[in-house]
Order: structure tokens, then sequence, then C-alpha cells
């Protein structure tokens, strides 16, 4: 099942909108709910158990923490000469509490995504001093986007917890939140300020809703069926016998890699924010131009926006902000100046910031180890922060200049390439070979002359559709970078050139679509982790 | 708010406090030295900054991180 799916997208879709328009404002949030629940049953049948019940822990423990809130600010207001001591006996019962929240949570992702990978260590590490005893390897069907809505869950009684919001009373609300179905396979991760209200207001599909919206979607089609599932027999092909290819092929490979996850993920979050935006809901962009980004950190604040956002916001500050990591600081400060002294603090939680988006994407030493490349990256970066500024400074390079902002450009995507060779390769070691043979066997004139990239899947007409719906796409992103809103030009063109920008997008997908034999769609990528 | 400023200014000598007022949002303050920044404003004001307080609108002007200051102080 994925969400491009003809019957789902053109059928399915269609018949919810007409229904949610036709029954009265009240009902039609239950109409959402009874949809989304359908769509994971239909998805992942019984374990919708574990659905239900992160929705009744999160729902009972923000509420309980709420109701210790209002306990503690009713004694503060009678005894306010005790405020401090009734805080901190507030704040211990308030962290019981959320532990146990967490706990419950983190428990059903780490039962359905991470015991078969510390089972099979164990297991190792057992063998390895001549144990005689094996933990069970058991191979569970994880409920679909458990990683996802886990994230949703904590962020709800974590913020909560802050009081930064208020517990819901209503539990349905809750239940939406935590299961709209275009969110749940892919994300993003919203949070419950941005959402839950909207979806649960019940506005009306309007006619301008239901174009943007549909707009979106071709868009999202677009990228999917044009490019990505076209690029994926070539990627696989490249992937699972890599040794029998020269470099500039492997490399070719691993572009074309990162450029169909790019296209797929935010090819879907294109549709999932089309379709919450027939509901009048505004999920929040998961991208916003990451090849224009000058760093990886900044790569970061592009490219899956919201899962950064999560680390940032749940990990990177409650870390490096807790009170023994506040007292390093201002040590290391003193001895080691203004750059270098948050440095150690910082590492620290960037440490355990990569070491959990790692394992997030997957129980495997890949994405340990992706982690990990980002991590260093990052901590390089600001390591040589000054150092390069200062001899940018020097030799009086302007750092804005368009010439250095493109190699900086350059170079980043240079490093997302290395990176997101170690996300897709099957193991760390192949990883390295797949590295190793574009530096020692690139051979590109081997490689033109004996035809190998054609060999891949892929003939000259699917090259040339691949490079010019880039093209296309490349225009879009520039004009997006310089805050050209696409979708409101659009829509003040007149009639017929806006019926012709639909048609050519419709029959270019009908045309150009790497679709039916010989294609083999890409699944849902992030649906995975 | 002097106080403040000079701390502002010690982290980052290029910048103009007084004027400047998308800190965050311009990148003139980095997630690095937020880490300094809030170490020392609680030193110095006696206030603890909750990470939920850690966002943009708090951070992006030394108006903003002042009003912050002050209300952390009431509470």
């Amino acid at each position: 099942m994925s969400y491009f799916d003809p019957g789902f997208i053109f059928l399915a879709v269609p018949i919810l909108l007409l229904i949610y328009n036709l029954v009265p404002k009240k009902i039609r949030p239950i109409i959402l709910l009874v949809f989304s629940f359908g769509l994971f049953i239909f998805i992942s049948k019984w374990l919708v158990v574990f659905l239900i019940l992160s929705i009744l822990t999160i729902y009972f423990v923000a509420n309980y923490l709420d109701k210790l809130n209002k306990k503690r600010n009713e004694l503060i207001n009678e005894e306010p000469d005790n405020k401090k001591a009734i805080k901190e006996k507030y704040k211990k019962y308030k962290k019981r509490i959320l532990i146990l929240g967490i706990i419950i949570n983190v428990s059903f992702l780490f039962f359905f995504k991470y015991l078969n990978f510390f089972a099979t260590n164990t297991n190792l590490l057992l063998d390895l001093f001549n144990i005689d005893f094996n933990f069970k390897i058991m191979n569970f069907l994880a409920p679909i986007g458990i990683s996802f809505y886990t994230l949703e869950a904590l962020s709800y009684i974590l913020d909560v917890y802050y009081e930064k919001i208020e517990a819901d009373k209503n539990i349905l609300r809750v239940a939406l939140y935590l299961s709209f179905f275009p969110q749940i396979m892919e994300g993003p991760i919203a949070r419950y300020s941005d959402t839950a209200k909207d979806l649960y207001a019940g506005y009306k599909v309007t006619y301008n809703n239901f174009c943007f919206g549909y707009q979106r979607i071709l868009y999202g089609f677009v990228k999917k069926i044009i490019i990505a599932d076209r690029l994926n027999f070539l990627v696989n092909t490249v992937f699972d016998n890599y040794h029998t290819y020269s470099g500039a092929t492997i490399l070719v490979g691993v572009i074309g890699y990162t450029v169909m996850l790019y296209m797929e993920f935010s090819g879907t979050m294109d549709i999932v924010i089309g379709i919450g935006g027939f509901f009048g809901v505004k999920i929040k962009e998961n991208f916003r131009q990451p090849f224009f980004a000058k760093n990886i950190s900044e790569f970061w604040t592009r490219w899956h926006i919201s899962l950064g956002q999560w680390f940032k916001d749940y990990i990177f500050y409650p870390v490096s902000l807790s009170k023994r990591m506040k007292k390093l600081t201002l040590k290391a400060r003193k001895v080691l100046g203004n750059r270098f002294g948050p440095l150690i603090s910082g590492a620290i939680a960037l440490l355990a910031v990569w070491s959990l988006n790692g394992l997030w994407h997957g129980a495997g030493y890949t994405f340990l180890f992706y982690g990990m490349y980002q991590f260093t990256l990052i901590l390089l970066g600001n390591i040589f922060e000054p150092t390069i500024n200062n001899t940018c400074k020097k030799l009086h390079i302007n750092r804005q200049n368009i010439v250095y902002r493109v190699f900086q450009s350059v170079k980043m995507t240079c490093f997302v390439f290395i990176g997101e060779l170690f996300f897709r390769a099957p193991t760390v070691k192949v990883g390295f070979g797949m590295l190793k043979r574009i530096f020692t066997s690139f051979n590109l004139h081997n490689t033109l002359k004996s035809n190998q990239l054609f060999t891949l899947g892929l003939d000259i007409k699917d090259y040339f559709i691949i490079i010019v719906t880039l093209v296309v796409i490349f225009i879009i992103v520039i004009l997006k970078e310089k805050n050209h809103n696409i979708r409101t030009e659009i829509s003040k063109k007149n009639i017929v050139i806006r019926w012709m920008i639909y048609y050519i997008l419709i029959l270019s997908i009908i045309i150009f679509g790497a679709y039916g034999p010989g294609y083999i769609p890409v699944d849902p990528i992030y649906a995975d982790f | 708010m002097e106080k403040l400023i000079e701390i502002l200014e010690e982290l980052q000598p290029d910048v103009d406090f007084n004027t400047v007022e998308n800190l965050i949002d311009g990148r003139y303050l980095d997630s690095l030295t937020i880490l300094s920044l809030v170490a020392e404003i609680e030193e110095e004001f006696d206030v603890e900054i909750p990470t939920v307080e850690i966002i943009p609108s708090n951070f992006n002007s030394a108006k903003s991180i002042w009003a912050l200051i002050e209300k952390l102080k009431e509470q």
C-alpha cells in the first residue's frame, strides 16, 4: 500500500472528501478518524492495538500531568512562601509520570524495531565467550508508522510536561492527531499545537483547497512516478552488484539513490501536505531546498525538518542544558574560550542526537555508521569554522559571493552522497568497498566506451526524461528559494494557462511515468523506518 | 539590559545587539553560542531557562532575551 496507489488517491480520497463534506460539521472529525483507523487496520491489521495503547497512555499521562500542574498552582497560591519547595516536590511527581509514559511508548518501539538487533548482537557476544545460551530471534511485522507516531506521542506528553500546551480532555482529538492517515506512513512528525485543533475543526473542503491540494499531489506524483520509480532499477542493480561495475557507474548509482530518496520522500510530503490542505490543515513543510545548504549542519535544518527539530527540542537542548552540562560549559569556556568552551557539552549532546537519529532509521550498523558520519561532519564543521572564517578574511574571499556559495553547496552535496551511500549499502563493509572503487577504479573512458550506463535498466530516453524533469524541478526549487509562491502565482494566471499547466502535469505523469511492465515502483522508503 | 549586551558582545563581538532583530533566523547565534549564552545568563541573573523557552522568538534580539529574563525572574 502506498499513497501513490491511484485507487487510493483518485478514488478512496475523493469518496472520503464527498462524504466528509456532506455530513454535519461535528461529525467530520469522526469521519477522518474512522478513515484513518480503517487505513491503519487495512495495512497493519490487529497491530492497531498498539496505536490504541499509545493513544490511551499519552491521553491519561498528559491529563494526570495537567492535574498535577493545577494542584501545584493551587498550593502555591495558598502558601506563597513555600513556592520553591512545592515546585520541587511537584517536579519530582511529574517526572515520574512522564518517565512512565515515555517507557511505555518507547518499549513498543523497542519491541518491534530493535529487539532482534539487540538479541542478535547479544547472541554473538555469548558465542564469543562460549556461553551455551541464545536468545530466540523472532520476526515481527511492526505497526505501520510506529517510528513516526511514537515521536509524535512523546512530543505531546513532553510539551504538556514542559507546560507548553495543556492536556486535551477530548480523547478523540488526541486519537486523530496521532493517527491522521496521510501522516501515518512517512510523517512529517507533527506537534500537537500545529495540527490537532485544525484536524478536529471540521472545516469544509473548499474549491480552492481542493485545487491547491490536487496540484500539490500531482507535483508529488511527477517526482515519484517519473523520477524515483525510474531510478529504482538502476539503484538496485548497482548496489546489489557493485563489484562488477566501474567507479564511475557506482557514482551514478550513488547519485541516483540520493535523487531517488529525495524525490520519493519529498514527493510523499507533497501528497501529505496536499491531503492535509483539503481539510484546511496546514501541515508543516518537511523539506526546504536542502541542496542549497551551505554545510551539513544547515542541510539538516532543510531535509526531514520535523525529525531534526524533534531531536533538537527533545534531545539536544535537554542534554546540553542539563545542570551538569551547564556547569561544564561555564568551566570549559574559562579554559577554552567562547568558541570551543561550549563545544564539549555540545558534542556530547550531538553524539546522543546522532546515535539516536541513526538508530531511528533502523536497527543496523549501517544506520549507526550513518549517524556517526553526520555527527563527525557537524562536529568538524564547528571546530574548523573559526579557521575557515579567518582564512577567508585574510584571502579577501567574500563568503556571500555566488561562486563561493556554489562551491559550498557542491562540497556539501558530495558529503551527502557519501552519507547516502552508507545509508543504502547492505553493510558498512560494502559501503567502504563501493567508496574505494569510486576512488580507485573510476574508469570513465571505459565506462562510456562499453556503454555500461545503459546496462542498468535505463535507456537513453529514460536518462533524458530524468534529466529534463530534474531541470524543471530545479527551476521550481530556485524560485521557492527566492520566496516565490508558485501555486499562488499559477492561480493568478488565466484559465487557459492554468489548465494547460494541469494538463501538462497529468499527461507527463501518464506518458513519462515509470509504471507498467519493466518497472518496479519504489516502496515507500521512509515507511520502513 | 546593559549586562546582557555585555555578555552577548563577549560571545559575538561582530554583531550590533542594539539593532539586530534576527539573531537566530539570521544565524548570528548558533546552537553552541546559545549553550554559552544560557549558562552565562543563568549564572549572572539567577534564573533557570527551561529548554522549552529556547525558541527563536525568545532569542532573536537582545530585547526579547531581556523580556525572557524578566519573565523568568517573576516566576
